[in-house]
């Protein structure tokens, strides 16, 4: 495994690269008509993590939860185990909770806890050495950071094995193959290569559709055209960027998140790419939840270890076809225990006759996709912003573009913290171009009257 | 116990309030001070009807450190309280009292000064407790569970437990909070999908 021609840095990222993996790094990242890369990062998968993956892997084919009324006896096992672990498990479950009888009075979790309270969530003992953190987008209302461990991102890889091929789809995952690029197409984001350990140094890249990152559209045909990724995840946005700048690949499959896909989009990319266009629901703090079924009828729960609700606003699960919040309970990040945690996204249970025991998700209302636009006409993404946002210390953000093109923020601070609206105003202004106008005001209530709407444009 | 009425709190929190300032003295430790403990200890097991300390016990009560100091105070104030005529009423208590003032007095001396024993209500009345629960022994009218949590409630060594449990959840807190802006966790992994 030792390899000398891996430099301390890059093993440093990747713990189990191996000569042939490095040397397909090298290949993406060095290739000639490569994008301008500009970040570096691995995987920190160390070898005990690949038991685990392993296990994980055999498990969510073997244990698919055949639905339940409350959760599961080991998701109350979980939490009955956390109680005394974690601070705000002890605060909102009084000693002796009877969670199977009283579930539905359990108090729901929020983003807010997430963005105020992480350290009632973190376990009281937890080994913090391998601690990694992701910044939410901020599409969603909240900027928050959420602590993760590098095996439970591992974990996920098995989540997407398993979707690809509920698809047909069977990507060959070795030192020789580039199996996948993410593709977005934003003002401004991180594009890096990279082998996975999970996927035995299979290649990856992370790639920006956007022309600054790119000398001419041609160039990127042709870097796409000649890593052949087996299969491509992204957002719509990148998707349609693909349509437009006429990527010649064939992918066996492309799995869109981050915002919602539409029926149009997703029959175009079909068409355009001759590949099934799975829609994948999935948020950085509760990881994969949900995939569109391969029978078009809903999308199936993904992970068999957690336990997903649909709650109302007083936290009650509701009726079955009744909307309401989709709640998530598990606890595979060690460092983000979650106890029916809202996620903002809406939607209806539903069973589906001659489907699994589980109902399906119908009618998902996650992350709008929307698109403003900058003084120029160019588009700008909400990630944009969310980026801007994320400088400061906001709870929830909420940003009207008008018909006039002008944009009113309303930004709720934690209790206390100063935010400098100037700034934000001055940033936005710089975003959306010359002669662009940003009304930047503080709202300490924004969100308390139910779900916000972070992004919303009211341009035709 | 040859006594057969149960032990009444208020006159016995009533009696630190009248400690007299002989049991506040200085304790004598390292030719320093002039209260010897030890010989106020052992009259007071004579009077309980027990046995004086021999030279062995002694030595519990004496001490060259002055960080024992609070601790031997308290001891003199817990003697007045077992001074009191429904303990030198009882006549069998000698051997539990021992005991208390030997062993259960160290944790509280480590936390409260011996004069909150006298000056404050809340110590007299935990005083009070602690000594009447080292003899096996509840307040008149109350029940076990009562007195139990009533003792709880007063606890000092509960409620510096909480501090510093708290005091720990702040530190932790502290480290997680670093920890979450290092550059390394900052830097993540990577994902092979937007979320």
């Amino acid at each position: 495994m030792s390899s000398s021609i891996v430099p301390p840095a890059r093993r440093a990222r990747n713990p189990l690269i191996t000569e042939a993996g490095y040397s397909l790094l090298q290949r993406i990242t060095q290739h000639p008509l490569a994008p301008k890369w500009n970040y570096e990062v691995g995987d920190r998968v160390i070898a005990a993590d690949l038991q685990d993956v392993e296990l994980f892997r055999a498990a969510l084919r073997a244990e698919r939860s055949p639905g339940s009324i409350g959760p599961p006896p080991r998701i109350r096992d979980w939490i009955r185990s956390m109680h005394d672990r974690v601070t705000l498990f002890g605060e909102r479950l009084a000693e002796g909770f009877d969670l199977e009888r009283d579930w539905a009075y359990v108090p729901t979790m929020n983003r807010e806890d997430i963005a105020v309270r992480i350290d009632k969530i973190v376990p009281a003992g937890v080994d913090l050495t391998r601690m990694i953190v992701y910044d939410t987008s901020g599409t969603t209302g909240h900027a928050i950071v959420v602590p993760y461990h590098p095996v439970t991102m591992a974990q996920n890889h098995p989540l997407l094995e398993y979707v690809l091929s509920r698809y047909g789809a069977s990507p060959k995952f070795d030192h020789d193959h580039v199996a996948c690029f993410n593709v977005g197409a934003q003002a401004s984001t991180v594009v890096f290569p990279m082998v996975f350990s999970v996927w035995k140094q299979a290649g990856f890249a992370k790639v920006n559709l956007h022309p600054r990152c790119w000398a001419e559209v041609e160039q990127a045909r042709q870097f796409f055209e000649d890593l052949a990724p087996q299969f491509i995840t992204g957002d719509p946005v990148g998707f349609a960027e693909m349509i437009r700048w006429e990527i010649p690949i064939r992918p066996s499959a492309m799995v869109s998140t981050a915002v919602a896909l539409s029926a149009g989009l997703k029959a175009r990319l079909e068409a355009s790419f001759g590949c099934p266009v799975i829609d994948y629901y999935s948020s950085t703090e509760t990881g994969p939840i949900a995939y569109a079924c391969p029978d078009g009828r809903g999308m199936c729960i993904l992970p068999h270890d957690i336990y997903v609700e649909i709650v109302d606003a007083e936290g009650f699960p509701v009726t079955e076809g009744e909307r309401g919040e989709i709640a998530v309970t598990g606890g595979r990040n060690p460092y983000l225990p979650l106890l029916r945690y809202r996620t903002g996204d809406f939607g209806r249970f539903e069973k589906v006759p001659g489907g699994e025991a589980q109902p399906r998700i119908f009618d998902l209302e996650a992350r709008e996709a929307v698109v403003f636009r900058a003084a120029d006409g160019s588009a700008v993404s909400p990630v944009d912003i969310g980026r801007i946002l994320r400088l400061y210390p906001v709870v929830m953000h909420e940003l009207v573009q008008r018909g006039d093109g002008s944009c009113d923020l309303a930004i709720r601070p934690p209790a206390g913290a100063a935010v400098d609206e100037e700034e934000i105003k001055r940033r936005l202004e710089t975003l959306f171009g010359a002669g662009s106008s940003v009304h930047v005001t503080i709202d300490e209530n924004l969100g308390e009257s139910g779900k916000s709407r972070p992004f919303r444009s009211e341009l035709t | 116990m040859t006594s057969s009425e149960p032990p009444v709190l208020d006159r016995l929190t009533h009696r630190l309030t009248e400690c007299p300032a002989e049991f506040l003295a200085e304790p004598r430790i390292a030719g320093s001070g002039r209260i010897h403990v030890d010989a106020v200890v052992s009259d007071l097991l004579v009077d309980l009807g027990g046995q004086p300390l021999t030279v062995d016990e002694a030595r519990t009560f004496q001490s060259a450190s002055s960080k024992d100091r609070n601790l031997l105070r308290l001891v003199l104030v817990a003697t007045w309280l077992m001074h009191d005529d429904f303990f030198c009423e009882a006549r069998n208590v000698a051997a539990a009292v021992q005991d208390w003032l030997r062993g259960g007095l160290a944790e509280l001396a480590a936390l409260v000064s011996a004069d909150q024993f006298v000056g404050d209500p809340d110590r007299r009345e935990e005083l009070v407790r602690l000594g009447l629960a080292a003899l096996g022994l509840r307040p008149a009218g109350e029940t076990p569970e009562q007195a139990a949590d009533r003792l709880k409630t007063l606890s000092s060594v509960e409620r510096a437990a909480l501090i510093r449990e708290t005091k720990a959840q702040i530190e932790r807190a502290r480290v997680l909070r670093r920890k979450m802006e290092e550059e390394a966790a900052r830097e993540a992994a990577a994902r092979v999908t937007r979320e």
